[in-house]
């Protein structure tokens, strides 16, 4: 029986060519896109479950509201995890990582190499984190002072060889013994590190509860809830913090932080969840977004949807010629039953016929979506896991989803009707099928629109006045390792024709550059009340003017005045917060360490304000800045005004060489570390693009499938019609008038809908466009000319048909 | 075998109630060779399809073999016909994408009858009518004679007991009709297959044991 349903499938895909490669090729690209979403999702669901015990490590999550300024980090005080350890045994085991120094100058040879992915960690970083070692002891390798774990990889880049043991690695100067190889950490791991230095050659001084900059992971017995657990960093604050903090703070309970405005709370994230779920600073890599994993989830449904889509219509367009046989099946003794069974074996073969192009098309487009996405998912991949099971139940799914209406539609014919008379042979208007093409088409105007925002977005971005320019500045970074002669360097390129200033600094208005921040008072006497938390940055006199920032108030450093040392630039935002009317004079204090004993406040006078700039992405509303004057800073910054870039590279590049034989020259721009705080923005920008044009794609597909059809079944009423006079754009608008009516619904049903999620999507930036009109009529317009085209061009052949051929045919 | 008792068919057009047959009582017994002739519009074919139980009477009593066709439910009624009834058209009504081999199958596949068995089924009547060298080819490269002859072998290819033809020669030319109704014949006369046609022709009528005239939706004379 299956054999021959799968004869006459084949025979009619064979048969009718055009319907078959309509559907086909619908299908096989919607299929690749479901595909490639999968690979995409399988990978983001897939971070940290590697972990042996993932499922009871969570991570110790800090956030503190501070004199109107909120910080959500990811980091918290260094000896959170042993008193947790200690006080709590519902928790077995605890780890920190501390990556706040940076990267290091490792050398090789006689070479220096900055090397980005470092950190420091506990001794019992491997007992919670299951990482398989090459060689060496997971429990005894990091807790001796100068000693490093390397992945495999960086064995090789050093030694040549993963056989590295007892070997030394210098970074930063100083040697350290390699005690372990471990595997490269897999990439779906929600840190990336090639070295894992002892936390015992930290330069920090333990024991404050006040500074936040650990990652700190612990371990809780399995069965432990989480949140019931929380509810004991109450306990931590007011046994440890508290005391700690009324020393310089007079501040005697939680309570009186709080009706202050302040707040201090802990919490633990699960390890699994990272990867997805949390956006904080800062984090080790950049995390993935469960809300992308959810828009694309919904896109891969919605365009596989709209294949499918395709074929129900085309099907049921075309039941006319199916129906005859399904007459004289029933009449053969075939129960309807058997027919749907036929019908639906037809789709699920036309579905394997598709998924095989679609795998072949997925294969061939992975290493261009492996850039876009910024993945690298593997082919074979697709023959593993979660990918092959839905793989191999794709045909099933889909094929029933596309036939079943389908199957039910055909095998509801009366044999003795259709073998009779002719009522079934023609293109009949369903309510049905009109509404899967509105529905269609909704969808793509409505990912239309989503891409013109998305770009807009990202254009009011790049345009926006940020408060400094960030178009030609050169950044050479690792000019600390220059020591004494950075400034040295920094003359010398001055004196290069094509750049007009010069700053050295740590600090930039970009995410990915040092931070800082520090706590000040407005009096000597530091209270809630009177204190705030802001940014504090190091800069030199060059900074203002290089970076192209504006003074609001008062005036920039200046080398006149011999007093600066102790002179503050603060910008708007703080101005704002601290309340001062006229900010310049005025005194703010801050104290230099507390951990050393030494509570005398040093005080800072207010030189100048600095006009807002935004140094973190536009999602943040610009925060408090304070700038001093400070010296050992890491990167070079030049303003550059010539042509000839690559040029003045060279140049640069060559005295970095002579200064610096053994460091290595790395530079970038501004402006694309810039762009990088909205790659990912960007990325969906281009996915929405491609998968929008994609739908739209397959959409037209199926119109141009019913505009033939349509056309071919009203070959003889065309003809008619000439005969009786009318004329090709008559005929040509009869024929296009009813689909345009259907796209124009669809276009009042994706506005609102658009509209809405758009603004939603607009919401996560403190600093974004409106939704202008013109973009959904642009869109609308888009729609209507792409479908209008599509059609037309049936109905113009339609029209142009001599009618004496099409009459004669009866 | 068959009993039609009282059989009313009228159609609602409007307020005007249309008759087609109109108190029709008819047994055909087991073996008969019935013909059913009548001008255009008499209702012959509307009697035809309801002896078919492809379509069911306004009115009245249909048996088939003691059973009442009428309150059967549509799965009991389609088995019955299942194993019971064969139908051959005017326009043979082949499937267009089968070849002459697949076409004759697929009744068979209906009645879930092992392959092996099937093979040998479709083999022997591809044989007994003489259409062995034909049976790769598909409808659209017979003539018409020979896209008959493979609607009547799969219409008798399940050995149904009763054989419906609806102008079964109407297409044909007359020496072609000649041989179909030497082949009702031989069937109805060897097989002892009970068969019923529906025929303008008085020629073709006469190769039947009984004719049925039809005027007006009414018997004329038995």
């Amino acid at each position: 029986m299956i054999q021959n349903y799968i004869t006459i499938a084949w025979r009619n895909l064979l048969k009718n060519k055009a319907f078959s490669v309509i559907n086909i090729t619908g299908l096989a690209i919607g299929l690749s896109c479901f595909i490639l979403i999968a690979l995409y999702v399988a990978d983001e669901l897939s971070y940290d479950k590697h972990f042996k015990n993932g499922a009871d490590i969570y991570r110790v999550n800090s956030d503190i509201l501070f004199s109107g300024n909120e910080s959500r980090l990811a980091v918290c005080s260094d000896p959170m995890g042993e008193t947790l350890k200690k006080d709590y045994p519902q928790v077995l085991e605890y780890t920190r990582i501390y990556a706040s120094s940076g990267s290091k100058l490792v050398k090789k040879g006689t070479d220096y190499i900055t090397e980005n992915n470092v950190c420091h960690a506990d001794s019992t970083f491997f007992k919670l984190f299951s990482l398989p070692l090459l060689s060496g002891d997971p429990v005894t390798s990091l807790s001796e002072p100068n000693t490093v774990v390397i992945s495999a990889s960086t064995a090789k880049k050093y030694f040549n060889t993963t056989d590295a043991i007892g070997k030394y690695i210098e970074a930063d100067k100083t040697p350290y013994k390699v005690t372990a190889v471990m595997k490269d950490i897999p990439l779906n791991t929600h840190f990336q590190f090639d070295m894992i230095f002892s936390m015992k050659n930290v330069n920090y001084q333990m024991g404050n509860f006040l500074s936040h900059n650990f990652h700190t992971y612990v371990q809780l017995k399995s069965g432990v809830d989480p949140v019931e657990f929380e509810k004991n960093f109450v306990q931590v604050i007011d046994k440890y913090i508290l005391p700690q903090a009324g020393q310089f703070m007079n501040i005697k309970s939680m309570d009186e932080f709080k009706r202050a405005g302040n707040n201090l709370s802990y919490s633990l994230i699960p390890l699994i969840d990272i990867h997805l779920k949390s956006d904080r600073f800062p984090e080790l890599s950049t995390n993935g977004s469960i809300q992308f994993v959810y828009i694309f989830s919904a896109v891969a449904l919605f365009i596989l949807l709209i294949a499918c889509i395709n074929f129900m219509n085309l099907s049921t367009a075309r039941s006319a010629n199916r129906s005859k046989e399904v007459g004289i099946r029933k009449v053969l003794g075939s129960n309807r039953s058997s027919l749907i069974k036929q019908f639906l074996s037809e789709s699920v073969i036309m579905v394997i016929i598709s998924l095989v192009i679609a795998i072949i098309l997925t294969v061939l487009i992975l290493p261009y979506f492996n850039t876009v996405a910024a993945k690298q998912l593997s082919s074979s991949s697709i023959g593993k896991g979660y990918v092959l099971a839905i793989l191999l139940a794709l045909p099933i799914v889909v094929g029933v989803l596309a036939g079943i209406y389908p199957a039910f539609f055909l095998s509801r014919f009366q044999p003795l009707a259709v073998l009779k008379g002719n009522q079934n042979s023609r293109f009949k208007k369903s309510w049905l099928r009109n509404g899967l093409v509105v529905f269609q088409f909704s969808i793509s105007i409505i990912l239309i629109i989503g891409t013109l925002v998305i770009y807009q977005q990202l254009n009011y971005i790049q345009t926006k006045k940020l408060g400094f320019t960030k178009e030609q500045v050169l950044l050479v970074s690792g000019i600390g390792g220059l020591n004494e002669n950075a400034g040295a360097f920094k003359n010398e390129i001055l004196q290069l024709p094509g750049v007009s200033s010069a700053t050295i600094t740590s600090f930039l208005p970009v995410s990915f550059s040092s931070r800082s921040d520090n706590t000040f008072s407005t009096e000597a006497v530091m209270t809630p009340k009177n204190s705030l938390n802001m940014q504090t940055w190091d800069i030199d006199y060059d900074y203002i003017n290089t970076l192209g920032m504006q003074m609001a108030k008062g005036r920039n450093f200046n080398r006149d005045f011999g007093t600066d040392s102790s002179a503050m630039l603060i910008n708007e935002a703080t101005a704002a917060i601290l309340g001062f009317k006229d900010p310049i004079g005025k005194k703010i204090y801050t104290r230099n360490n507390l951990n050393s004993g030494d509570l005398t406040p040093t005080a800072y006078t207010i030189v100048g304000v600095v006009k807002n700039f935004h140094f973190e992405s536009l999602r943040e509303q610009i925060g408090p800045v304070c700038m001093r004057l400070g010296r050992g800073g890491w990167i070079g910054c030049f303003k550059v005004n010539t042509q000839d870039i690559p040029g003045l590279i060279k140049q640069v590049e060559h005295k970095w060489k002579t200064m610096a034989p053994s460091l290595a020259f790395s530079y970038r721009f501004l402006d694309e570390s810039f762009d990088n705080m909205y790659r990912s923005e960007q990325r969906m920008g281009s996915i929405a693009f491609s998968f929008s044009l994609l739908a739209i794609l397959i959409a037209c597909l199926g119109l141009f499938g019913l505009a033939t059809y349509m056309a071919e079944q009203r070959i003889k009423e065309i003809g008619i019609r000439k005969v009786l006079g009318a004329t090709v754009t008559n005929i040509t608008t009869m024929l296009s008038k009813d689909f345009l009516i259907l796209i124009l619904i669809a276009t009042l049903i994706a506005f609102p809908l658009s509209w809405w999620a758009m603004n939603n999507w607009l919401q996560g930036f403190a600093y974004r466009i409106d939704i202008e009109w013109w973009v959904f009529i642009v869109s609308g317009i888009l729609a209507i000319a792409i479908a209008l085209i599509t059609v037309s061009v049936q109905a113009i052949k339609a029209s142009l048909t001599n009618p004496v051929k099409s009459l004669r045919t009866e | 075998m068959i009993q039609l008792k009282n059989i009313f068919k009228w159609i609602n057009t409007g307020s005007n109630r249309v008759f087609i047959l109109k108190d029709i009582n008819l047994e055909i017994g087991e073996g008969d060779f019935v013909s059913i002739m009548g001008p255009s519009g008499s209702g012959k074919s509307t009697l035809l399809n309801i002896i078919g139980m492809l379509d069911e009477a306004s009115e009245g009593q249909y048996l088939f073999n003691d059973t009442d066709v009428f309150s059967l439910k549509e799965k009991q009624r389609s088995q019955l016909y299942k194993e019971n009834i064969g139908f051959v058209f005017q326009a043979y009504h082949l499937i267009d994408e089968l070849t002459v081999y697949e076409n004759i199958e697929t009744p068979l596949l209906y009645h879930n009858i092992k392959q092996s068995e099937r093979q040998a089924m479709v083999a022997d009547i591809l044989d007994r009518f003489n259409i062995v060298g034909k049976k790769d080819l598909f409808p659209s490269q017979l003539s018409g004679g020979q896209q008959q002859l493979v609607g009547i072998a799969r219409a008798i290819v399940t050995k149904p007991k009763l054989l419906l033809a609806d102008e079964p020669t109407g297409n044909l030319n007359s020496s072609q009709g000649e041989e179909i109704m030497e082949l009702f014949r031989k069937l109805n006369e060897e097989n002892g297959t009970t068969i019923i046609q529906v025929t303008h022709s008085e020629k073709n009528a006469a190769y039947g044991k009984r004719i049925i005239e039809l005027l007006d939706g009414r018997v004329e004379n038995k």
